[in-house]
């Protein structure tokens, strides 16, 4: 469940940037695609990734405050009633879910996540995959990614899990110090952690990630330098790092306070971020989102859905999807998620369409911003300036300056390249020659990525104070 | 009786009418004018030019010569129970209705109700039958009707002119004591500011109902203290009502009637005014001689412009036409006047065309403090430009000029009689039009002079150059005369205090056992920001405090530049005594960097009198700020987390790359 606080989000298979056409493309074209979509709702871009929800964990993790249903210590068998029934609300929410009549678009990326997937049985995982398969169609070589903890499952579930379609796992280690583990309430210890890596292996799931968390309480810079050496000596293809966040409502929320010890300080903190950078870096993983590093080629492409703001499915207690241009979250509580399915089944809700929802030209902008800065490849401009005027990338250009200036942002061309400040300004101008003309702005790292939120908070102060009229007014 | 009856009659109907045109509606003004018994004047009618305004007032002032009015204020220390007997007298006058309105009946402005203070006059007119002793008359309908005016005056040291004028239309005073708290302070400023003006003092001791009340203490403190014979002192309690009925028939048998001449051409006092959006600047005035008609053609002396009495009357409590007011009465008048700045309080008010000797005593507003005010949001600008509009409509004594701060935007330079009214004015801004203001720390007029002779006047300090071409020669300050008197044992601090301030002796001496008199003259920025109130906490309460403008004096100033990365914050600039430079320049580098959040950048803070820096602090650059979380593609989450962050930057001010949020600037305001 740990996982399922840190849940799947962030990383995700953007393309690198090294292939220019191909991703930078990617981010606008959808952003576009949606403008067109408001405007006339008849053809709406269709969703090719599907996000599940499968709350269930053994306890609740000291950080987490997600939506969850904790089954104690035991291990679940095939007839533990409250998995299946959820499991049969989630099977009907599937079914009664509006599709559009165009048929061709089977899902190119599954993700299950928590809770704790790996705790469900397999027959009832397997019961999912099949609705989605009937639903919308699961492509051949979709990616189908599963969170799992350690303790949680043991080398048959796991060949049984790649049986019927897993290809990708999510491993929610965390931290390799048992007393870091105890620490932060995790049902598993430390040998739990690497029976668990060495099941994966050895069922020969090729695609697999480590989840750390950075940041917890007590935790040391040895400690930290401790769990990064020992994942890279496992050999994922993507390791997810996270920074612990203090939730109000959970245990640690009443125990801690950031920056305050146990808690390590905002430099400590900063210097955890930046060590797991060089680390991994330097043993070969691209450090494509914030928080996710892969080796090349294994990005998660589940994850790039969302930070290149293309839509999605969503399925499950308290799931959120972008479908149609509009985000909603489904309810939290189980017994409100139970009457929403019933009301979906009934027509009486429309699972996603909700006028007063609709994106608008600010939020779409400011939803393309926050996403595409997140991930090494950036902010497309040229796209952006297309889906919303010219004038907001001069402001947003003029208010960057400055850190442009500091190194927290960097200004980069067709091919990649990084733009000298001093031919920022002009290489906007230059028509003519697209080498050496600026194409994707983004944050650096680690310095501009550990401070993201301020990066994006100016963004969005000029998104807000943009009053000229996007070339595209017919979005209401 | 018939005639009574008679009268009684006549005013039903009279009445009836006079409410359907009478704007302010007031429930009590039949059962009023029962009381009052007056018959209509055909004398009024026949000075009614309109139809439309013809009233038939329904209180003949007439029957009221100076022998039959008394005007008298109330004083007291804060809390000694001000203006609970003032809601008394007027309920025990019928004049409000008991147990109805609001408490603090003539405090009519939130600031005023919240903080327990007066800060405009407001007068209050009541009736009251009274058998004076001697006259053994003892038929009821024959007892003669008094016509009281209770003139409620502001108490601050801000306000002492507004006060001084107040008294000027009264003949006594009830100085109200607190019976468990004894002679305070303000009762020691209060009595002397009475005692200087010759009325009557009426000594009311408080709150005898209070378990730890002691009247005999008291009665020897006025004694000994003032001089006040014990047997003098009414015992009241103004919550119970005990002995309340003693306090008129004191007011009338111990202070005179006014002492105006009936026959002499009109002079008025204007005592205050306020603005009604219907009916214009009402001026609220004390006849000093002659006699004023509806309709008769006024001038004001300071302004030298002329106006119509539109409307007269009293306030009874609120506006009641009358038609008339004669010699000794108080009451209102409304004449057409635009705004309350051409309605200056003290002011002579006469007949046009006549020619009289003004009343003496008038002062123009002088605008001791200076602070600039500025929309908290800087989009905001018209709209405060509007409240202040509205609000100075209202307090015409404060002076606005527009001005523009690098740091701040658009915004005013606004001039105040001290540290209070500015107070007032910024909560009043607040709480009756809704604005949001940032504003800069108090200063002083200084001037300035150069080698080239020229001469400065400084009212804002951003306005100084801080390297000039020019050497300057010279630089005064204002001072002021300052009175102050404490209980002797408390002489030490508060002469460690005032030397702080830079305060040179003049005078000093014992009242008694007890009190000392301290005179000084005090540069006056030195007491306008906070002088008042440290000097009443190191007296717990007991030091009273007054001033008087002085001279000019040269002084050793210098601007102090508040930098932030080497950028000056213009709104952040003092000037301050050379002397005292490095201490307030420390001190302010140290509060912001208290107040200013980390940001990208380290941010330097310098203070520096022209180009040398004399305190330096650092703001080291923030390490981190990042969500290395998300939830399930759900950005709403963080969406908002990030707007959150972004809002929160739109309200701050910004100087070169530095964010300043507004606490900054109101941090700064404390005791610097």
């Amino acid at each position: 469940m740990l996982k399922s606080t840190f849940t799947p989000i962030l990383w995700a298979l953007t393309p690198k940037p090294k292939y220019p056409k191909h991703p930078p493309h990617a981010v606008t074209n959808t952003s576009t695609a949606h403008v067109r979509h408001n405007a006339s709702v008849t053809t709406p871009p269709l969703p090719s990734s599907a996000y599940v929800h499968l709350p269930f964990c053994r306890k609740r993790c000291h950080y987490c405050d997600f939506p969850i249903l904790a089954l104690g210590s035991f291990s679940p068998h095939d007839d533990d009633p409250r998995v299946s029934n959820y499991v049969h609300f989630l099977c009907r929410e599937i079914t009664a879910t509006k599709v559009s009549p165009n048929p061709n678009a089977p899902l190119q990326t599954v993700f299950f996540g928590g809770g704790t997937p790996s705790l469900v049985p397999p027959r009832l995982v397997s019961l999912v995959l099949d609705t989605l398969r009937i639903k919308f169609g699961v492509s051949q070589d979709a990616e189908i990614s599963m969170e799992m903890d350690p303790g949680t499952f043991d080398a048959d579930k796991m060949r049984e899990m790649v049986l019927l379609g897993v290809n990708r796992v999510s491993l929610g280690v965390q931290a390799f110090q048992e007393k870091l583990l105890k620490a932060c309430g995790r049902a598993h210890g430390l040998r739990e952690v690497h029976e668990a890596i060495s099941v994966v292996k050895s069922c020969g799931v090729e695609n697999w990630s480590v989840d750390l968390i950075a940041s917890l309480p007590h935790q040391t810079e040895d400690m930290w330098e401790e769990s990064l050496r020992l994942t890279i000596q496992a050999q994922p293809t993507h390791v997810s790092v996270y920074d612990l966040q203090i939730e109000q409502g959970t245990k640690f929320g009443r125990l801690y306070t950031p920056g305050e010890f146990p808690l390590p300080s905002e430099v400590q903190s900063a210097d955890f971020y930046k060590m797991a950078s060089r680390m991994l870096c330097d043993a070969n993983y691209n450090h494509y989102e914030i928080s996710s590093y892969s080796k090349s080629g294994y990005e998660c492409k589940h994850n790039s859905t969302y930070w290149k703001n293309m839509p999605f499915y969503g399925f499950g207690l308290g799931s959120a999807s972008f479908v149609g241009g509009v985000r909603f979250s489904r309810p939290k509580k189980l017994n409100e998620y139970m009457n929403y399915v019933q009301n979906l089944e009934n027509g009486l809700v429309n699972g996603s369409v909700s006028a007063d929802d609709r994106t608008h030209a600010k939020d779409m902008a400011m939803d393309v911003v926050m996403l595409s800065l997140r991930t090494a490849t950036g902010l497309d401009l040229k796209h952006f300036q297309e889906t919303f005027g010219r004038s907001i990338v001069l402001s947003l250009l003029k208010a960057y300056k400055p850190y442009v200036e500091s190194g927290h942002v960097v200004g980069l061309d067709e091919e990649r390249k990084t733009i000298r400040i001093d031919d920022l300004s002009n290489s906007l101008l230059d028509k003519a020659n697209t080498k050496g003309r600026l194409a994707y702005i983004r944050l650096s790292d680690p310095e501009g990525f550990l401070l993201s939120n301020e990066l994006i908070a100016i963004a969005f102060g000029v998104i807000d104070s943009w009053e000229d009229r996007p070339p595209y007014k017919e979005i209401a | 009786m018939g005639f009574l009856s008679k009268a009684s009659k006549s005013m039903r109907q009279s009445n009836y009418l006079s409410l359907l045109r009478n704007f302010n509606f007031n429930p009590y003004i039949n059962r009023i004018t029962h009381q009052c018994s007056s018959v209509t004047s055909a004398l009024f009618c026949s000075q009614s030019r309109q139809s439309s305004t013809r009233e038939k007032s329904t209180i003949d002032l007439s029957e009221y010569p100076p022998e039959l009015v008394r005007n008298f204020s109330i004083i007291a220390h804060v809390d000694h129970g001000k203006s609970t007997l003032a809601d008394r007298l007027l309920e025990l006058t019928g004049t409000i209705k008991k147990g109805h309105g609001q408490p603090q009946y003539l405090d009519k402005l939130q600031v005023e109700r919240e903080r327990g203070i007066t800060v405009k006059a407001q007068t209050a007119t009541m009736f009251y039958k009274h058998r004076k002793s001697g006259n053994d008359c003892d038929d009821e309908k024959e007892l003669p009707n008094f016509l009281l005016n209770l003139i409620d005056t502001p108490g601050h040291v801000d306000f002492s002119y507004e006060v001084s004028r107040s008294l000027a239309a009264c003949q006594g005073v009830l100085l109200v004591v607190d019976a468990a708290q004894g002679v305070q302070a303000q009762t020691v400023a209060n009595f002397y500011l009475a005692f200087e003006s010759n009325l009557t003092i009426v000594p009311v001791i408080n709150k005898i109902d209070q378990p730890t009340a002691d009247p005999d203490r008291v009665k020897a403190q006025l004694k000994s203290m003032f001089d006040l014979d014990p047997s003098d002192a009414l015992l009241t309690s103004a919550k119970t009502g005990v002995g309340l009925e003693q306090v008129l028939p004191a007011v009338i048998e111990r202070i005179p009637p006014p002492p105006g001449r009936s026959n002499s051409p009109l002079r008025m006092l204007l005592l205050d005014s306020y603005y009604d959006e219907y009916k214009g600047v009402i001026c609220h005035v004390a006849v000093v001689d002659g006699v004023l008609y509806k309709g008769g053609k006024i001038s004001f002396a300071a302004t030298g412009q002329s106006y119509e009495a539109l409307d007269i009357g009293i306030m009874h409590p609120e506006l009641t036409p009358t038609g008339v007011l004669l010699t000794g009465q108080v009451g209102y008048v409304v004449s057409g006047m635009r705004s309350t700045k051409d309605a200056r309080v003290g002011d002579t008010i006469y007949h046009t065309r006549s020619i009289v000797e003004p009343l003496p005593g008038f002062k123009p507003a002088k605008h001791m403090v200076f602070s600039g005010l500025y929309p908290a949001d800087g989009s905001d600008f018209e709209a405060l430009n509007h409240a202040i509009e509205r609000l100075t409509c209202n307090d015409a004594s404060v002076s606005i000029t527009k001005e523009t701060s690098t740091a701040l935007g658009l915004g005013f330079r606004c001039g105040f009689l001290g540290l209070l009214h500015m107070d007032v004015f910024h909560q009043r801004l607040e709480q009756e039009y809704g604005a949001h203001v940032i504003s800069t720390v108090p200063t002083v007029p200084y001037i300035f002079e150069y080698s080239d002779g020229s001469k400065l006047e400084v009212q804002n300090p951003a306005s100084l150059p801080s390297n000039p071409k020019q050497r300057v020669m010279a630089c005064w300050e204002p001072t002021v005369i300052a009175t102050i008197i404490i209980p002797s044992e408390y002489m030490g601090p508060v002469i460690t205090l005032v030397s702080e301030r830079r305060g040179q002796q003049l005078e000093y001496s014992f009242i008694d056992s007890q009190r000392a008199f301290m005179k000084y003259r005090l540069p006056l920025r030195e007491i306008v920001v906070d002088f008042y109130n440290v000097l009443k906490s190191i007296t717990s309460g007991y030091a009273s405090f007054d001033y008087e403008d002085s001279d000019y004096q040269q002084a050793d100033l210098v601007k102090l530049d508040i930098l932030l990365n080497g950028q000056p914050v213009d709104a952040m600039a003092t000037i301050v005594h050379n002397m005292k430079a490095y201490r307030v320049g420390r001190e302010l580098a140290e509060k912001l960097k208290k107040v200013i959040d980390r940001q990208m950048f380290e941010i330097t803070i310098q203070a520096a009198i022209g180009s040398k820096i004399i305190a330096r602090e650092t703001i080291s650059a923030m390490r981190k700020n990042v969500l290395a979380k998300c939830y399930g593609g759900d950005v709403t989450r963080k969406r908002k987390l990030l707007e959150k962050q972004k809002e929160g930057k739109k309200r701050m001010k910004r100087v070169g790359s530095v964010d300043i949020p507004q606490e900054a600037f109101n941090e700064l305001l404390k005791n610097s």
